[in-house]
């Protein structure tokens, strides 16, 4: 009698040591961690450009050139700016007609350029805006703007050797920031 | 006379207009929050759920809309490895309207599937929110998120359990199977 109640507490025993670890494991928690109060927020004081009519294979720049929009950093965060464009296109039917935007401020049939040049910063000057998000500021491991900061820029339109006349043509240029 | 007109014709022709819309506000003013979020401990086959808000501080009704975007390897932080597919991000919402000088949230879901390869993982994204606009101009606010799935140990708690389960069974059968027969066993007087 002795041996069968011992082999069935060695039995749970044994089952025991299994899975109580297991068990324990599985009741971890999920841990979400959300940094307080942090808010981020940049601003823009200038978002139009109204360009009218553009001729062929012309350079058109913001006027002042370079202190033309004023962008802020607002919130609370340190932030790192990038900056992106994307093709030009026909207002009227976007799928038939669009100015590539080209990846080197550069221009051709059908192919525009765009840049950007910050005040004050003498290295880089005029800065190709691409369709891949790229840097705005800081830039060569520099360091990141903080709340309140501001920083002035100007824009650069390269209009295409050749494209369709006529036609109402519309682009978008995104100022995206992130906590840095 | 004639070549004149044609020449008038031909420089009507290559202009072009490159008008943003005139009728909308201008640059949205907007913010979001948190500015990083961090789960740990995400078991493979399971979901999390956190919220953005976003502050309208416009004078303006805007429409807000979500992305998510794989930073390059510089910009995430250390450590931290693309997120191998933006489908296991949700937003409860494509977008949302918020009303001027209002505040409104947006459920993430962040679910990612049982499979081995994905555990003991970092992972980087961002949530990005943008106004919509046809301005030239826009902005958009990116929330960093940070993933890690639960270690290996995740796949051996299964394993665990099931051994432990197995051989408790076995154990107790073999035990209640002696323990039974003895008892049955004919008494001899």
């Amino acid at each position: 009698m002795k041996s069968k109640i011992t082999s069935i507490v060695v039995a749970i025993i044994l089952a025991l040591i299994f899975s109580l670890p297991a068990l324990a494991a599985e009741s971890e928690s999920i841990t979400i961690t959300m940094t307080g109060v942090s808010e981020i927020s940049i601003s823009l004081d200038k978002t139009q450009w109204p360009l009218g009519n553009v001729a062929s294979n012309t350079e058109y720049m913001t006027s002042p050139p370079i202190e033309w929009c004023t962008l802020t950093v607002e919130g609370n965060r340190n932030v790192n700016i990038f900056i992106v464009g994307e093709d030009a296109e026909w207002l009227d039917n976007p799928s038939a007609y669009k100015w590539t935007l080209s990846t080197d401020g550069t221009n051709g049939e059908n192919l525009y350029g765009l840049r950007f040049r910050i005040s004050g910063d003498t290295s880089r000057g005029y800065v190709p805006i691409t369709k891949t998000e790229g840097e705005f500021w800081p830039y060569n491991g520099g360091s990141s703007l903080a709340p309140g900061d501001s920083k002035q820029f100007g824009l650069k339109l390269l209009t295409p050797t050749y494209f369709v006349g006529g036609r109402q043509m519309q682009t978008q240029i995104t100022i995206s920031a992130v906590a840095a | 006379m004639v070549g004149h007109i044609k020449l008038a014709g031909l420089i009507v022709a290559l202009l072009v207009i490159l008008l943003p819309s005139f009728t909308l506000a201008q640059d949205a003013k907007f913010s979001v929050s948190p500015t990083e979020v961090k789960i740990d401990n995400l078991p493979l086959g399971e979901s999390a759920e956190f919220e953005l808000t976003i502050y309208n501080k416009d004078e303006l009704v805007h429409v807000f809309t979500f992305t998510i975007f794989q930073p390059p390897e510089e910009e995430r932080r250390e450590g931290r490895a693309e997120l191998p597919d933006d489908s296991w991000i949700s937003f409860a919402s494509p977008n949302i309207e918020v009303p001027a000088k209002s505040a409104a949230n947006v459920t993430v879901t962040v679910a990612i599937p049982q499979e081995q390869k994905w555990t003991g993982e970092d992972w980087e994204t961002w949530l990005g929110v943008a106004a919509e606009s046809s301005d030239l101009l826009a902005i958009r606010l990116y929330v960093r998120l940070l993933v890690s799935t639960s270690a290996a140990m995740e796949a051996g708690v299964n394993a665990g359990l099931v051994v432990g389960i197995v051989v408790g069974i076995i154990l107790l059968g073999y035990g209640g199977y002696y323990y039974f027969r003895r008892k049955t066993k004919p008494q001899r007087f």
